[in-house]
């Protein structure tokens, strides 16, 4: 403040004089001993000018380093007696020999205060002295290339005081650090801002050789090695304590506090790295030993549809590589399971009853077939519920689902059966009082099985089969849900699937145009009228599922073979060049029949209607026998056989068979029941048919479905080669495979013998040179 | 663009010292003169000022005060314009000020000022 010798007229710089040396002394015992001030709090009585200009002063007299030395050796001597003095006696009492330390850490907590402070009191002082320094900073700092004056401070407080090489300091630091954080783990309270504020220190102050932060260098490791100690203990001891839903909870608890312990008072990078930690402890080396709990693991909870817990199971496992995987696997498995159980029920049911299925309990089969279909739907549903509430609807998840229930559901060969039958017993008539819509949205979830079918064409058959029995015995529910349920078909499966069922459905509309016209046509023609009405429908071969070849024979009495007669001439006189086959199996009649109680109208198939008529001529207590019956009539006997246990086995006995049994047996006599009653009027008497397949048929069906097979083969070969010309064996295979999978999953030992059959037809042939290519033969 | 106008502005704070709150003495003895200044614009113009805002101000009734007696009150005037106004003008000015303006613009860190005066 007051003027000194003021260089005044003789400043000349950068040229300095003789006096040098003095007036360096000089300049420097006021800058070293302000120095000291400010280390102890006493800066209001220094002089800000005063002291920037003496600094000015020794820098422009090119003593800058001699000066930049002298600060660091202050600095330094002050700092030694900080650590002797402040920061040794606050050492806690435990020491760092002993890993034992004092409950409550107040010791710690205490000397990371003392270490605040004396990180806020360097700080502060050093912020002083680089305001005085200033001039230092910009001229000698920068040419001499050496660390601007704050962050010499830092360097000498990390050398002295953190890494001091004459005590402890670092050791008593870490371990303090990590038994705060320790304390806390386990609930207690602990002050975070002392944490925080050396957590801080360390994170500015920066590591010579790593140029990265001492946090970095000293402490993150430890921390991480630390924390991976105690979670890897803290694991165990929960997997052996708790159950799945507890230990979950408890993970999610410790994850979500190591993500606030980061936020509060550690380095954001380290943040992966714990994270990373509790997750590899308390998840990935849990995996299988949480999924797999008793009572209360993945399957418990997919049990009871614990869908908080699998939810939380998805988020948390979905932290870890494996996570997913081991979850989608173990819940395949699950359903897997389920679904063996599904069909097995399916088959030990079916074998039970195949023993009685002839006994007229038609019910069962169909039953059977429901059932199983109902029991897959509501599976499906189940996991459709996990998928969408616990899931996220996870598309990985989906997959693994649905191969699940592929597997099973062709696991079971009746599958299609099934589900074909599933669909007729909600498209018929009267059935359980169901709404449009309820029937319209059980159809979509059973499109969804059918999706899974791998074997479309086994199911078409079926699906035509049943759809023939319910438009011809207008069992339909209406035209519109059969329409919905064909376009829901195509739209999985393309129109080339639906064509024939729509034909059918075509088929009789037109029928029943044909009928119109075929009265007006009786109306006005001069021919004798046919003594009863006939309905026909014309059904085209190709559409349905006939079998030409073995067109039923039957000898119709002669009233019928006349109407035939006449609706033949009339049907032919409009479309020449087709050709009428009388289904009889297929046809129904009503009838009246005389009883000695009453009159019943009667509504029998057409083969029970012959059968019945048959009795006409006899008299009062006259028998047939079944050998009689046989050949007058020509019915196929399986057929026949089923008819007469319909008429005389079945709830209403309009013939009484002698002997008595369940079965038809040859040599069984039939008389008509002339004691028969009953209290409707109008009765209907059902055909006994097991409306599952008996093995029979069903090796029948099978026979048919593989020669389909084969020429839908062969045709994918022609119209593949037709278009390529030439190829090469394994190509042809595979784009045979590709295009017919949408109906059959064909093997290549089916196609090779196909090819091979083409080329004995000599539509392809061998290439010349190479074998196993193919040309084809125009 | 209206630098130009707005340097004119604030130059009229160096003028009407209504609000200032900086004393600064200069020179010494008879050669003494304190000027008034604004410590915002300080700060903002010289990082010897930016200091002002730290421990070291000095503060008497609400002024603070700076003692610069090695700067004769004569260069603190041409320093103290170009810090409002971003003005230099060196023409007849003895060759005394201009070697005083160049050891207290290196004093003070005002760089640009110091080379512009060194080019004089």
């Amino acid at each position: 403040m007051s003027s000194r010798k003021q260089p005044k007229g003789k400043i000349r710089p950068p040229k300095k004089p003789n006096s040098a040396d003095a007036q360096f002394n000089d300049n420097w015992d006021r800058l070293a001993q302000a120095i000291r001030e400010i280390h102890k709090k006493n800066a209001s009585i220094l002089s800000f000018e005063e002291l920037y200009r003496n600094a000015y002063n020794m820098v422009l007299h090119k003593n800058g380093d001699k000066l930049y030395n002298g600060v660091r050796e202050v600095i330094t001597q002050h700092l030694e007696e900080v650590a002797v003095s402040q920061v040794v006696p606050a050492f806690p009492l435990s020491g760092a020999s002993s890993s034992q330390t004092n409950p409550n850490g107040a010791g710690g907590a205490n000397f990371l205060k003392v270490l605040k402070t004396v990180w806020e009191d360097h700080t502060t002082c050093m912020l002083m002295i680089r305001d005085i320094l200033m001039y230092m900073d910009r001229v000698y700092a920068k040419t001499a290339n050496v660390p601007l004056v704050y962050d010499l401070g830092l360097d000498l407080f990390r050398d002295t005081i953190v890494r001091s090489q004459n005590y402890p300091i670092q050791n008593h630091l870490l371990e303090v650090l990590l038994q705060q954080i320790k304390l806390e783990r386990e609930n207690e309270i602990i002050d975070r801002t002392n944490v925080k504020a050396s957590i801080d220190m360390l994170l500015e102050l920066t590591d010579a050789s790593t140029k990265d932060t001492v946090y970095a260098t000293d402490f993150e490791n430890k921390f991480l090695e630390t924390s991976s100690e105690y979670y890897r203990v803290e694991g165990q001891m929960l997997v052996g304590e708790y159950d799945a839903p507890e230990y979950m909870k408890k993970v999610d608890k410790r994850l979500n506090e190591e993500e606030q312990r980061v936020r509060h008072y550690l380095s954001q990078t380290t943040e992966p790295k714990i994270r990373n930690i509790v997750e590899e402890e308390l998840i990935s080396k849990h995996l299988k030993t949480v999924i797999e709990m008793e009572n209360s693991g993945l399957i418990p909870m997919l049990r009871n549809e614990k869908m908080d817990d699998l939810g939380r199971m998805y988020k948390l496992f979905g932290r870890v590589v494996k996570g997913h995987d081991e979850m989608k696997s173990a819940i395949s498995d699950y359903i897997r399971e389920l679904g063996k159980a599904i069909n097995e029920t399916v088959t030990s049911n079916t074998t039970a009853e195949g023993g009685n299925a002839a006994s007229g309990d038609k019910q069962t089969g169909a039953t059977v077939a429901v059932r199983w279909v109902q029991e897959v739907l509501d599976l499906k549903d189940k996991f459709d519920k996990v998928q969408n509430l616990a899931l996220s609807n996870d598309k990985a998840f989906q997959t693994s689902f649905n191969e699940a229930f592929e597997y099973f559901i062709n696991k079971n060969s009746k599958s299609p059966e099934f589900i074909s039958l599933f669909i007729d017993d909600n498209l018929k008539k009267g059935l359980k009082g169901k709404t449009e819509e309820e029937v319209d949205s059980v159809l979509d979830k059973t499109i969804t099985l059918f999706r899974f079918i791998g074997e479309k064409d086994v199911f078409e058959r079926y699906y035509k089969q049943h759809l023939a029995k319910r438009l011809l015995l207008g069992r339909s529910v209406s035209d519109d849900a059969e329409r919905g349920m064909i376009g829901k078909l195509k739209v999985e499966c393309g129109y080339q699937f639906t064509t024939k069922l729509e034909g059918m459905f075509n088929d009789m509309r037109i029928s029943s145009d044909t009928m119109t016209d075929f009265k007006e046509y009786l109306d006005k023609s001069v021919l004798e009228k046919p003594k009863l009405d006939l309905s026909v429908t014309v059904l085209t071969s190709t559409f349905w599922p006939m079998n030409l070849s073995a067109s039923p024979r039957c000898n119709l009495p002669p009233e019928l073979t006349k109407a035939c007669g006449t609706f033949q001439n009339f049907y032919l006189g409009r479309h020449s060049g087709r050709r009428l086959t009388w289904q009889s199996n297929m046809g129904t009649a009503d009838i009246r029949g005389s009883f000695k109680a009453r009159k019943h109208e009667l509504n029998v198939s057409t083969y029970q209607m012959v059968i019945l008529l048959m009795f006409n001529d006899k008299q009062d207590g006259e028998s047939l026998s079944y050998e009689q019956i046989k050949g007058e009539s020509d019915i196929p006997e399986a057929d026949l056989k089923r008819n007469l246990q319909s008429l005389a086995c079945a709830k209403y006995k309009i013939l009484v068979k002698e002997p008595k049994g369940k079965e038809i047996n040859p040599g069984d006599q039939f008389n008509f029941n002339n004691d028969f009653t009953a209290p409707l009027q109008r009765i209907k008497i059902q055909t006994v048919a097991s409306k599952v397949e008996s093995e029979g048929e069903r090796k029948e069906t099978r026979e048919k479905v593989e020669e389909a097979r084969k020429h839908q083969t062969e045709a994918a070969i022609v119209r593949i080669m037709k278009d390529r010309k030439t190829m090469e064996h394994n190509l042809l295979i595979a784009e045979v495979v590709k295009q017919l999978q949408s109906r059959f999953m064909p093997n290549p030992a089916l196609i090779k013998k196909r090819i091979e059959a083409l080329i004995e037809r000599e539509y392809l042939e061998r290439a010349t040179g190479d074998r196993r290519v193919y040309n084809y033969l125009a | 663009k209206f630098h130009s106008e707005l340097s004119q502005d604030i130059s009229l704070l160096l003028n009407d010292t209504d609000d200032y709150n900086v004393i600064i003495q200069t020179g010494e003895g008879k050669n003494s003169r304190e000027f008034r200044a604004h410590s915002i614009i300080l700060k903002i113009r010289s990082p010897y000022f930016k200091n002002l805002s730290t421990k070291w101000v000095v503060q008497k009734n609400n002024m603070i005060e700076i003692k610069k007696p090695n700067i004769r009150p004569t260069v603190f005037e041409i320093i103290l314009k170009y810090i409002y106004t971003g003005e230099v003008n060196l023409t007849k000015r003895p060759g005394a000020d201009i070697l005083g303006l160049l050891i207290a613009t290196d004093e003070l860190l005002l760089e640009k000022l110091f080379r512009h005066v060194l080019n004089h």
